[in-house]
């Protein structure tokens, strides 16, 4: 990668520079060096339930079978035949106790075990010239979980996932356990748009400040009451661990009242007070705020809104529905992403809710959603400006809320006034987007922390 | 063996009270003047479409609407499904058709502004009579291309649809639609379009 240590630094010092949205050598070092070591989501247990129940995915370029065995115990093998490299799974997802390479015909257990491969005697000698058990699909080499959601990392030396997540776990809560049960995760819609990676994850992960003018339209039609300008600012950002969000500043009341205002049935707030910490439940009954969008380093990132999802009464009432989605950036070259969005609900949530908070998510993201399609449309120009050479010499200014000596414009909230880990500020800034890219520059850099 | 799975709104969790009329019997012959309306009316719509004029295409649609596209999936031949579960990437009824085409009439919906150039090319129309007198089950299949911008790459949406058209007093209107796009991973930035 070109100018490396200068790149690097200027990215700490929150001076972007533009040319990182899309370019062959840093693409190529993000490929080498992050992907090959971060913890990357890959599925929910949710979309796996039932024994043999697999999903494909990727991490980057690689293409892993997600796998539930007849054990019920999750697997993630490396989609590629050990024979002659065929890949052993071709669909995007189904059942099957085994897979079958159609090239020369060899199996494998759906745990990844070799289990027969044509003229073993013959043409191998039998077990004793070549032993099936001793074979299978090579495993990711790190896999584990988090309320469901199921990450590998290609580093057999990285953190822990706990380790890894840090205190952005506290947060990861709000989005997927919102009851014992946990929550199940439909979709993914999947689309290509020609942006870079890195930009939806640092949208999400703290830019409050392009809510009101990005999304002027949602409001202008009364589908979300939220994101005006000056409302928008009340909310704060927090960075923990490895993630970090954005929240909104709800109207006064008790943890109840906030709960109902963004449409959540006592039911549900009812197993939220079972379920959250005391600390969980302060950060909205106390504190005030409620989480929105968020990302966990390098490219899953979450959002929570609650928009109207029928007609009737006006823009202020409080018919609104919440919603949760997930989604990860999954990077195909410099200058193009592929996006996978899911949405997630609470399975214990009722079922007249299930229906419309998913009625809420497809009109406001995914792939015709009405918040998201204003977003791409940003993310494709700046990818495409990105890619001259002018761009090598813009630093792109991503100091907001850090004064010229590099002290903050605003004092972090004190655990009085914010009750969850981290770091949390009240207002626009962006220090969650320079604490992702620091993240970055870590894992380019080589020297990634335990 | 078919590959052919086919798309119904029950599938949906909001398609509970969508119509349910479907075709009876073979398609009707071309020059059936059941058919010529039909067809007619599909390509008038492309037109409106093509044009943005997104009032006069909420005018075309029945109050119950189901506006269904769900997302394709590729599986295993014989594996009796190809769209994901209970995900969709179109699942409106006339509500959140009318915010989103209020939204484009904003002076802020970016993603069209400037707006796209699109056409719809339309073939393949075929219409089946129903048991009911007052509709028809249209099928047809769309090709967008969508241009943006002066050299962006042009994006194409493939799909095959299946509409219930009902004559509602002198007026017929699109009652259902189904469709079926043809990529699992769809190549275009956004939906800010209709099929």
């Amino acid at each position: 990668m070109r100018d490396a240590d200068t790149v690097l630094a200027n990215v700490r010092r929150g001076m972007l520079p533009a040319h990182i949205y899309n370019d062959d050598e840093v693409f190529a070092a993000e490929r080498e060096r992050l992907f090959t070591r971060a913890w990357v989501f890959v599925a929910h247990e949710s979309e796996i339930p039932q024994v043999g129940d697999y999903v494909v995915r990727k991490v980057m370029d690689n293409s892993f079978i997600i796998s539930r065995d007849q054990s019920g115990e999750i697997h993630a093998m490396f989609n590629m035949c050990l024979h002659r490299g065929m890949q052993v799974c071709r669909a995007e997802q189904g059942n099957a106790s085994h897979f079958r390479c159609p090239y020369h015909g060899w199996s494998y257990r759906n745990d990844g075990q070799l289990a027969g491969l044509p003229f073993h005697k013959e043409a191998y000698g039998g077990e004793e010239g070549f032993a099936r058990k001793q074979q299978r699909l090579i495993p990711a080499p790190n896999v584990d979980t988090y309320n469901g959601l199921i990450f590998v990392s290609l580093d057999p030396d990285a953190p822990s996932l706990p380790d890894y997540l840090g205190d952005f776990a506290f947060y990861l809560d709000y989005y997927t356990k919102q009851s014992p049960s946990g929550v199940e995760v439909l979709g993914p819609q999947r689309w290509r748009i020609k942006a870079n990676w890195k930009i939806g994850a640092e949208n999400f992960a703290g830019d409050m400040y392009h809510t009101p003018h990005t999304h002027t339209s949602v409001v202008e039609i009364g589908l979300f009451r939220e994101p005006k300008a000056a409302k928008r600012k009340e909310g704060c950002t927090y960075w923990a661990g490895r993630g970090g969000g954005t929240t909104y500043k709800l109207p006064p009341g008790t943890l109840e009242e906030r709960l109902r205002y963004v449409g959540y049935p006592d039911e549900m707030i009812e197993r939220m007070k079972e379920q959250w910490s005391q600390d969980q439940l302060d950060v909205i009954g106390r504190d005030g705020f409620m989480v929105s969008a968020a990302s966990v380093f390098p490219n899953l990132s979450l959002v929570h809104n609650w928009p109207k999802v029928a007609e009737g009464g006006d823009a202020d009432d409080d018919a609104v529905l919440p919603f949760i989605s997930l989604r990860q950036w999954q990077p195909i070259g410099p200058g193009e992403t592929e996006v996978l969005s899911w949405f997630v609900v609470d399975k214990e949530a009722p079922e007249e809710f299930k229906k419309l908070s998913y009625k809420a998510y497809v009109m406001c993201f995914g792939s015709s959603g009405m918040f998201e399609q204003d977003d791409v449309e940003n993310w494709v120009s700046l990818t495409t400006t990105a890619g001259g050479t002018m761009a090598r010499d813009l630093l792109l200014h991503g100091r907001m809320g850090l004064l010229e000596d590099d002290s903050p414009v605003v004092e972090p909230l004190k655990p009085d006034q914010f009750a969850g880990p981290g770091e949390a500020r009240v207002g626009y800034a962006e220090h969650n987007q320079r604490a992702l890219m620091n993240e970055w520059a870590d894992h380019l850099d080589g020297g990634v922390r335990a | 063996m078919s590959t052919y799975v086919p798309i119904r709104s029950d599938a949906s969790p909001l398609g509970q009270d969508a119509p349910t009329t479907e075709a009876v019997g073979p398609s009707l012959a071309f020059d059936d003047p059941r058919h010529l309306l039909a067809h007619r009316w599909l390509v008038e719509e492309t037109y409106v479409l093509d044009r943005q004029e997104y009032d006069d295409w909420l005018a075309l649609l029945a109050d119950d609407i189901h506006y269904f596209m769900p997302i394709r999936v590729t599986t295993a031949a014989g594996a009796g499904y190809d769209t994901a579960r209970r995900m969709a990437h179109f699942d409106e009824d006339r509500y959140s058709l009318g915010r989103r085409v209020a939204r484009f009439q904003t002076e802020h919906a970016w993603t069209e502004d400037p707006p796209s150039r699109i056409r719809h090319h339309l073939s393949n129309v075929r219409t089946f009579a129903t048991r009911v007198d007052d509709e028809l089950v249209v099928e047809s299949a769309v090709l967008l291309f969508r241009s943006r911008g002066d050299v962006n790459e042009p994006s194409l949406v493939s799909a095959g649809r299946t509409d219930l058209l009902r004559r509602t007093g002198d007026r017929w209107l699109l009652a259902r639609r189904h469709i079926a796009v043809d990529e699992s991973v769809l190549r275009t930035q956004n939906l800010a379009i209709f099929l």
